[in-house]
């Protein structure tokens, strides 16, 4: 019997840590199918604007459309690629520069499908999920992060 | 007797309206509320955003139901 999947939460209060990324690929050790990862890791920049220098970021979500959202285009993404397991995890509220905001990690059998699979979630969930972005200045003013 | 809708503003809109829920009275459809709305509000004016009906984006005029959830979703950037 296939089993059924239901909406995880996507959402981690605070940066992402090494420590956790580390414990996921860990975490995998035990599933010999497994041919190849892929990960994407969301880095907060310290982007020069004209009003002054990104410090951190600010993200906040429409958390219950995000997690309805996330489920519907993980769904999709299964059906189109072989993939053996895949985890998104988005972070929320103050992420300094330097810092992870989002970790997304596709595995299959080989890798094409698992780099294809996690290049196209990476844009989907920046496109698709409401979530919004406050770019903290060292000005001590802030401006709204436009996704290109 | 009372037919109210809830909305939900996020980002931007939230910032520019000055909180992020309010209730009110149900206008009847989605043109509607953004009419009143940015009576209310005339900074909403400017600002791009789309409309999600309990959670679920919406395109086009749809008639509103006591009860439901609208959120005013300024652009994405997640990410």
């Amino acid at each position: 019997m296939e089993k059924e999947r239901k909406p995880k939460n996507i959402f981690v209060q605070g940066p992402i840590s090494s420590e956790k990324i580390a414990q996921s690929i860990a975490n995998h050790a035990s599933k010999t199918d497994i041919g190849g990862h892929s990960i994407f890791l969301g880095q907060i920049r310290a982007d020069e604007k004209p009003e002054g220098k990104v410090v951190a970021i600010d993200y906040t979500a429409y958390e219950e459309m995000a997690l309805e959202k996330a489920f519907e285009i993980r769904e999709a993404i299964f059906a189109k690629y072989p993939l053996t397991c895949m985890h998104i995890y988005h972070s929320l509220g103050e992420i300094k520069v330097g810092e992870i905001c989002l970790f997304v990690f596709t595995s299959s059998k080989h890798r094409k499908a698992a780099m294809q699979a996690c290049d196209e979630l990476v844009e989907r969930i920046k496109a698709e999920l409401p979530i919004w972005g406050k770019e903290i200045l060292d000005t001590e003013g802030h401006v709204w992060k436009v996704n290109t | 007797m009372s037919n109210l809708i809830h909305i939900k503003a996020f980002g931007m809109v939230a910032e520019k309206i000055g909180k992020e829920s309010l209730s009110l009275e149900n206008p009847g459809t989605t043109e509607a509320l953004k009419n009143l709305l940015f009576q209310n509000y005339p900074e909403l004016r400017s600002l791009k955003f789309t409309l999600a009906v309990n959670k679920k984006l919406t395109p086009g005029d749809i008639e509103l139901e006591e009860g439901m959830e609208i959120a005013l979703l300024p652009p994405f950037s997640g990410g």
